[in-house]
């Protein structure tokens, strides 16, 4: 009778992980061993594509295991809806996601890494499809369970949301925007200290309408640094930023975008 | 049997190993009685254990003045036993620390603390960093850094010269390559142990660099009467090369990192930029711009980007 039940519990398990397994997931050329699980969690639905077309621009080794630069340029794929970044060994792997509405396929950000690491990029086009790029990223460890930097100041609460950036153009259709706002992001996972981080951003034209929405976790790093490329008219225009924090506190704040030169 | 066969494998492992993990160190007589210990100038590697760095000796009347003690207690054993080979029978009476980087100072170990000597500063920043640093290089070392710990110089120094067995060597507080960088001279001979403010043929690194008292320091150095200088890195200079290289180089990071953050680069994009053929000849060059462009950002980014008014 036990013996039947054991097998009856094994036969389940290899339905239920047919079933789940029912969309066929590529090699990983980066060797992952939880990118089965990346895939399953972050980039459900749709099929799945490694493709060069996403690149993924990241050092071979992190100089700072708590500020690793990211860039994602997937410019080249047309109608990009969404593009999420995993550091797949990381305690918490979900850095962020981006949907660039009016804006390019393209995005710079920086993460902490708590081992050395594979990254996965996963961008989804209209067509439902992940194409998908990433790097390795060798590291020291503890990048995620150490306490933020801003906790050695008793005062850091005063310049919460403090935000340094600059806003100009690539070309005549292309703003770049890079922000820098004082935040802990506190990942919850260093003694003591709950989690606390910027969790919403968005990015708006003068009428309203969202250009880009950006939803960050708690592996990006302190005082996020961010660059996007806004699709812009020629002549001169604000972005409008509004961002807001775990605990509810938000910050908004105007970028000029200069006119063209030659307009 | 098992158990004999497991410490045989085991015996063969350990002395394959210790044949391999010798860093062979050479003393090059640079000038009269005073001999530099040159490393590679690479990166740190499994290969070469961390031998990147240079240490020199001299023989004083009654004993031997170190400067720098190397990146791993291995290393200071062996640089010890050169120097006994060296100059026979002479006591230690003073080691130097140019400052707390752990390929310069992690060899401490191997000499009595009492008579390693730097400025307050060094001392502090060992105490603050040193061991982190130790483990860092377990990382990328690993059994080479068998047994090494950060030990900070017993001695804090502030005077502009002391005199060690007869001999008196001047002593110079500057900073830039750190926040605490030390230069001695041997006033005998006119040799100057610059430390890393000075590089040749060997990119310069800034992970705890401020590139503006670098540049003071290096104008510093250019005006000191002397004969000969021992980088931290690269080979014995007689012409001050070093100090137009290094000042050349940190003058475009410096130059062409601001560039980058004034146009909103991302540190990925700063890092794909071109390097100028002038610095192909400087060790490393690639992976040490890279570095410094994470070294120099934030700072950088902080001092160009205008503050925006937020509204919460």
């Amino acid at each position: 009778m036990k013996h039947w039940a054991r097998v009856a519990v094994v036969l389940c398990m290899a339905l239920v992980s047919t079933v789940s397994l029912a969309r066929e997931l590529p090699d990983d050329p980066f060797q992952s061993v939880m990118w089965e699980s990346m895939a399953e969690r972050f980039m459900p639905d749709g099929e799945i594509v490694f493709d060069e077309r996403v690149r993924v621009m990241a050092p071979l080794s992190a100089e700072n295991q708590f500020h690793v630069p990211v860039t994602v340029d997937a410019t080249a794929l047309e109608d990009v809806v969404e593009i999420v970044a995993v550091a797949d060994l990381n305690p918490i792997p979900l850095v962020m996601s981006l949907r660039p509405t009016e804006a390019l396929a393209f995005i710079g950000f920086r993460l902490k890494l708590q081992q050395t690491s594979p990254i996965h990029v996963g961008v989804r086009t209209g067509d439902g499809v992940w194409h998908v790029g990433g790097a390795v990223v060798d590291a020291a460890g503890g990048g995620c369970t150490a306490p933020a930097a801003a906790h050695g100041n008793s005062s850091w609460m005063q310049t919460l949301g403090e935000t340094r950036a600059y806003a100009g153009r690539d070309d005549d259709s292309t703003a770049r925007m890079t922000l820098r706002m004082r935040h802990p992001m506190d990942t919850g996972l260093a003694a003591g200290i709950p989690a606390f981080y910027l969790n919403e951003l968005a990015v708006r034209n003068d009428a309203g309408k969202i250009i880009a929405e950006l939803d960050l976790y708690e592996p990006v790093s302190e005082n996020p640094t961010l660059t996007l490329k806004p699709r812009v008219g020629p002549e001169q225009m604000i972005l409008h930023v509004s961002s807001r924090d775990t605990e509810g506190n938000t910050f908004s704040f105007p970028l000029d975008v200069p006119a063209a030169t030659g307009l | 049997m098992q158990w004999f066969a497991a410490g045989c494998g085991c015996a063969l492992c350990g002395s394959a190993s210790a044949r391999l993990l010798d860093y062979d160190l050479m003393a090059v007589e640079v000038a009269s009685k005073s001999w530099a210990v040159l490393g590679r100038t690479e990166y740190f590697s499994m290969d070469n254990g961390g031998n990147i760095v240079n240490v020199a000796f001299v023989e004083v009347p009654d004993g031997v003045v170190v400067i720098d003690t190397g990146p791993s207690k291995r290393y200071g054993d062996a640089l010890r036993v050169l120097i006994e080979k060296t100059v026979p029978g002479k006591p230690i009476l003073r080691v130097y620390n140019t400052h707390h980087h752990p390929d310069h100072f992690l060899g401490n170990q191997s000499f009595d603390a009492s008579v390693i000597a730097a400025p307050q500063k060094v001392i502090d920043n060992i105490g603050l960093e040193g061991n982190g640093f130790a483990d860092n290089l377990y990382r990328l070392l690993g059994d080479w850094m068998r047994g090494t710990n950060a030990v900070a110089p017993g001695i804090a120094l502030q005077a502009d010269r002391e005199e060690i067995g007869g001999r008196a060597f001047s002593l110079y507080y500057l900073s830039g390559h750190t926040s605490s960088d030390f230069v001695i001279r041997d006033d005998e001979t006119g040799v100057l142990f610059a430390g890393d403010l000075a590089f040749l043929y060997r990119a310069p690194t800034t992970p705890h660099a401020d590139i503006v008292s670098w540049r003071e320091s290096l104008n510093v150095l250019s005006g000191i009467d002397k004969s000969l200088l021992i980088p931290g890195h690269g080979p014995s200079d007689d012409k001050d090369e070093s100090l137009q290289q290094t000042g050349d180089y940190i003058d475009w990071l410096y130059g062409s990192i601001s560039d980058s953050v004034k146009r909103g680069l991302t540190m990925n994009e700063a890092m794909a930029l071109p390097v100028p053929a002038r610095f192909e000849g400087l060790g490393v060059v690639r992976s040490e711009y890279e570095r410094s462009v994470v070294h120099l950002y934030p700072g950088l980014e902080d001092a160009l980007y205008p503050v925006i008014e937020v509204s919460q």
